[in-house]
């Protein structure tokens, strides 16, 4: 069948997306075989396997990604390129009176939504990204208060999906999944059963999906802070929201030290610059910060079952939530709209959006007027 | 194992060419015998340790070729008979002291065995050692079939205590390891007492100090002594002749060149038009004997294998005498009438003979030998070497394997010999880069090490067995530590010589003979050079692989990681089972995308099979020896492991 065979296999995944640095090391193609192994942020492939096509490709956010289907697949319609992707509601947010202020960072949404969800049964388990020193690791938890071991904010990629992966072999069906925009990608690709299994059930129960501008090559960034910190001392990492432009690392005995947000750029992996998506647009809801209030969450309500969740959290007090102001709307816009914007420039100089049958394999396909509106996007709003 | 004393004289025995040779040394009287291991020459030492105590022998299993033969020179100088075995490139190992050994002379007699591997069936070469009794200026004899490889060992004592020089006995494959009758003679009862004597003038060869210098007195001294013995060679019953007064073609032979060449002229029927002269003496050549033959024909055939070095020799003689015995066409190596690479056979001597006396041979019909030929191609599976089942190589290697390929910076693997070489095929997931000689994969590393300086960031990692270990790793990890080089080696512990039938070496309790002895212990001698060292057990794949990145990214000096298994076919393992195992075929994904046949396409352990009918894997009960590794590498945990009451 046509569409099928544009997904090939791990051959063709490594020339198309690992050769080229387009791996962002979300986690997508790890455990589902014993080929891909992921080891301090790096996505490795051990040995070779022969066949033709692959859950690999067909799951990888950076290689086949038909955002048109997907998009219909989802929200009904074909991907139309707007700045904050498709959602019902935007709003802001922070974790209510059930949750206890110290269990958090920012403004609490996530862990609160998480926690939630779980006691009550919305879904069976969570994919989470925990920490082992300055190393984030995927874990996969069950229980609701487990949730807070997770909780503070890590600004490295990690393949958490990899749990994700884990989770469906050990049967858990409504996996609630905490993921950044490419990891939401990823599982938006699985949830299409894109290779046609017969009788697939969608094993998630909900994508929570957080904003992300880039995040930081985690072998670079460990070498990198190691000459300027003793890395055991470290207890918490912080990028505040604009208009702050730093890194802040917190070491135990209340020492900080700032790092602006210039020198750590360098240390992005080439496949973030490469994405088109800010706030994780394939996702249930969407969370992220608020500039100028760092207690708060910026939160958008995508599908019907994140609404229904989102309500009912709020209901039971496990979440608080008011209108979003106009100017950190606006804001928003601009700076998804500009990364909507560089990514798929990006992607066009390499010649990897639409390309044809019989060329080399699409990183994206999108219909040519959203391609062109993406291309003369300015974020002022329309 | 046949008890080579306990045959008496006088019998015709099927005797291996290794076996005869050690009955040669027995029946010489030979009291001390060393040697490292080494294919083709291994069961000499064996077959002497054997009736080690019954005949008083002192037999050692040498740390390597160069202390194996000091060892025996040793023995020589105190008055015994002495004989060091070791196959063609441990007399490279050998060569210093051979040089000296060459000037200073010996006393009792002395006999260097060395067993050559043309075709490299079982080395990473097929180099030359017969070049080394040339450069070094002593004798050389090369038996030519089995009986010879037990009278040319005996006389080979006499030649050595007549004329006072070590003597090389050269052999080859298919005489060492290939089998035929042979009279034996009598085993001495004569007893030698040991005792160096040193208090002699300097030039006594008998009772001075044991020494090279003074060489220009000792080199005189020495080439005196190759006279002498070129002297015996003209009368040796070693060099034989076959064929008619005048013959049309010469062939000049020696060691198996010798079975091709008869082989060749029987089956093409030319006994009456060429004469065939082995040489058993190859060096020095005697000049007499050699003049006479040459003198019956203008046409010289040379069939021996690898280098020219008997054709090479021969012209020589031949240019210096050309004048009395005439011009001559040569067919050689240098002509390309034979190769110069690989073993010979008799159907290459047959082809080449028909060329020169253009005579017709078909060895098989040609339609036959296509109709032949099919099944090979059709039917009969591609069967790459492979490590045993069970082997820890392969667990090794794949955790190995593996922490490299999830470091990610192009880290590599330099080999060294052994089972352990076949590390850079599939067996061994093609892990290792460089293979060379003994000891030459830590030598590199502490190289590879120092190279940080021009950008190289690719971390190194060497391997080594443990008695590769002893036989010549130690000098390049002292270079290594000391020069502060980062490498990580990776000692493949399984408990003794393994990849040339289980021989011991210095780090086991037992020696050559049974008897016990102390163990040098490899992590001790590590930590005392100065390394940092770690042992686990290459079985435990997770642990060993969480230990090798942690190594890995350890950018100060030497570490060195000791994974500890004894190997399946030691005497402690073999015919033991860990675990029962078994395929849960309900779990088995097989072919499909999650697992795509890790076990028996990559894996690859003998005792994994799959079926291709059920396309699953399944485990051959015969060929299983329940190490229980295969159990944890697969993807779905159908492979089930149970402990064995």
């Amino acid at each position: 069948m046509d569409e099928r065979d544009k997904i090939k296999g791990q051959n063709e995944l490594q020339v198309t997306v690992l050769n080229t640095n387009l791996c962002t090391g979300c986690g997508a193609c790890i455990d589902l075989c014993p080929y891909f192994k992921s080891y301090k942020g790096r996505t490795a492939i051990l040995f070779p396997c022969t066949l033709k096509q692959g859950r690999c490709f067909a799951y990888c956010p950076k290689v086949e990604v038909d955002l048109d289907e997907l998009s219909q697949k989802f929200f009904g319609r074909l991907y139309d390129g707007n700045p904050l992707g498709s959602y019902q509601t935007i709003m802001i947010s922070r974790a209510g009176k059930k949750i206890a202020r110290s269990d958090f960072q920012a403004g609490g949404t996530v862990s609160a939504i998480v926690y939630f969800a779980i006691k009550r049964g919305y879904i069976d388990g969570a994919v989470l990204t925990d920490r082992d020193g300055l190393l984030p690791v995927p874990r996969f938890i069950t229980k609701p208060e487990d949730v807070f071991t997770c909780a503070s904010s890590k600004y490295t990629a990690a393949p958490t999906l990899s749990a994700l992966n884990q989770g469906i072999k050990d049967g858990f069906k409504r996996i609630g999944i905490i993921a950044t925009p490419c990891q939401a990608l990823a599982t938006a690709l699985m949830r299409s059963n894109p290779l046609e299994e017969v009788n697939f059930v969608d094993p998630t129960g909900l994508v929570i999906g957080l904003f992300c501008t880039w995040a930081l090559d985690f072998r670079s960034f460990e070498e990198f802070i190691s000459t300027r910190v003793d890395i055991k001392k470290i207890t918490k990492i912080d990028i505040p929201p604009p208009p702050t432009d730093t890194m802040e690392i917190y070491m135990g005995n209340g020492e900080k030290m700032k790092i602006p947000l210039d020198e750590i750029r360098q240390l992005i992996p080439e496949g973030c610059s490469y994405c088109i998506d800010m706030t994780a647009e394939f996702s249930d809801i969407s969370v992220g910060v608020l500039e100028g209030h760092p207690d708060m969450n910026t939160l958008l309500i995508r599908t019907e079952r994140g609404r229904k969740i989102v309500d009912e959290a709020r209901k039971d007090g496990y979440l608080i939530v008011s209108d979003i102001p106009k100017e950190n709307l606006e804001h928003l816009k601009w700076a998804a709209a500009n990364k909507k914007r560089r990514g798929l420039a990006k992607a066009k100089q390499e010649k990897i959006v639409n390309t044809l049958k019989g060329d080399k394999a699409s990183y994206l396909r999108l219909n040519t007027e959203t391609l062109e509106k993406i291309t003369q996007m300015t974020g002022r709003s329309s | 194992m046949t008890n080579l004393a306990n045959i008496h004289e006088d019998a015709e025995s099927l005797l291996m060419g290794n076996e005869a040779i050690a009955r040669g040394a027995l029946e010489a009287g030979v009291n001390v015998a060393t040697s490292y291991p080494g294919t083709p020459a291994s069961e000499i030492i064996e077959n002497l340790a054997h009736v080690a105590r019954e005949r008083n022998l002192y037999v050692e299993w040498s740390a390597n070729e160069k202390v194996a033969l000091e060892v025996a020179a040793a023995a020589s100088f105190s008055q015994l008979r002495s004989l060091c075995a070791m196959k063609q490139v441990g007399v490279n190992v050998a060569a210093d002291f051979l040089l000296h050994l060459g000037l200073s002379g010996t006393r009792g007699g002395m006999v260097l065995v060395t067993c050559d591997d043309p075709g490299a069936l079982s080395s990473s070469n097929e180099g030359p050692s017969r070049h080394f009794a040339r450069m070094f200026e002593i004798p050389l004899l090369e038996p030519g079939d089995f009986q010879e490889a037990k009278d040319i060992t005996k006389w080979a004592f006499e030649l050595s205590e007549e004329i006072k020089t070590v003597v090389m006995v050269r052999s080859v494959t298919r005489v060492s390891h290939a089998s035929g009758n042979v009279r034996l003679g009598k085993l001495p009862e004569d007893e030698r007492h040991a005792e160096f004597k040193y208090d002699g003038l300097g030039l006594n060869a008998d009772e001075g100090p044991a020494e090279s210098v003074p060489v220009g007195e000792k080199h005189r001294l020495q080439q005196d002594k190759l006279i002498l013995a070129t002297k015996l060679f003209e009368e040796s019953p070693f060099n034989t002749y076959q064929g008619p007064e005048k013959p049309e073609l010469l062939i000049i032979t020696a060691s198996a060149g010798n079975l091709y060449t008869r082989e060749a002229i029987s089956v093409l029927r030319v006994e009456d038009r060429v004469g065939l002269l082995k040489l058993g003496t190859t060096w020095p050549l005697p000049p007499l004997l050699l003049k006479r033959y040459l003198s019956t024909t203008d046409k010289i055939m040379f069939v021996e294998e690898v280098l020219p070095f008997l054709e090479e020799n021969v012209k020589i003689l031949a240019a210096e005498n050309a004048r009395e015995i005439g011009v001559k066409t040569f067919y050689g190596k240098n002509e390309r009438t034979m190769p110069k690479t690989g073993e010979l056979n008799p159907d290459i001597v047959i082809s080449a003979l028909c060329k020169i006396l253009k005579t017709d041979y078909i060895a098989m019909d040609p339609e036959y030998e296509k109709k032949f030929q099919m099944p090979f191609s059709a039917e009969v599976p591609d069967r790459a070497r492979t490590f045993c089942p069970g082997c820890p190589h392969r667990a090794s290697f794949w955790s190995i394997h593996n922490a490299l390929q999830m470091d990610n910076r192009k880290g590599f693997v330099c080999g060294d010999i052994g089972c352990y070489s076949m590390g850079r095929f599939s067996s061994g997931f093609n892990t290792t880069k460089t293979l060379h000689a003994m000891g030459s994969g830590a030598g590199l590393a502490s190289g590879f090490g120092k190279l940080a300086q021009f950008g190289m960031d690719q971390p190194v990692l060497a391997v080594c067995g443990d008695s590769t270990f002893f036989h010549a790793v130690m000098p390049a990890l002292v270079n290594a530590v000391h020069h502060k080089s980062n490498i990580t080696l990776v000692v493949l512990d399984n408990s003794g010589t393994a990849m040339t039938g289980f021989q011991p070496h210095p780090g086991l309790s037992v020696n050559a003979m049974g008897d016990e002895v102390p163990e040098v212990d490899i992590s001790k001698v590590c930590d005392a050079i100065g390394a940092k060292v770690e042992i686990r057990d290459p079985f435990d794949l997770g642990e060993t692989q969480k230990t090798l990145n942690r190594m890995l990214e350890d950018k100060q000096g030497v570490k060195v990681l000791i994974l500890q298994q004894a190997c399946a076919l030691s005497p402690e393992k073999k015919h033991t089972k860990k675990y029962e195992m078994s395929v849960d075929e309900e779990l088995c994904i097989g072919e499909d995308c999650g697992c795509n046949r890790l076990c028996t396409r990559i894996f690859q352990c003998p005792g994994l099979v799959w079926d291709n009918d059920k396309k699953k894997a399944r485990i051959d009960e015969a060929l299983c020896v329940g190490c229980g590794v295969c159990s944890l590498i697969c993807p779905a945990g159908a492979i089930k492991r149970k402990e064995v009451a």
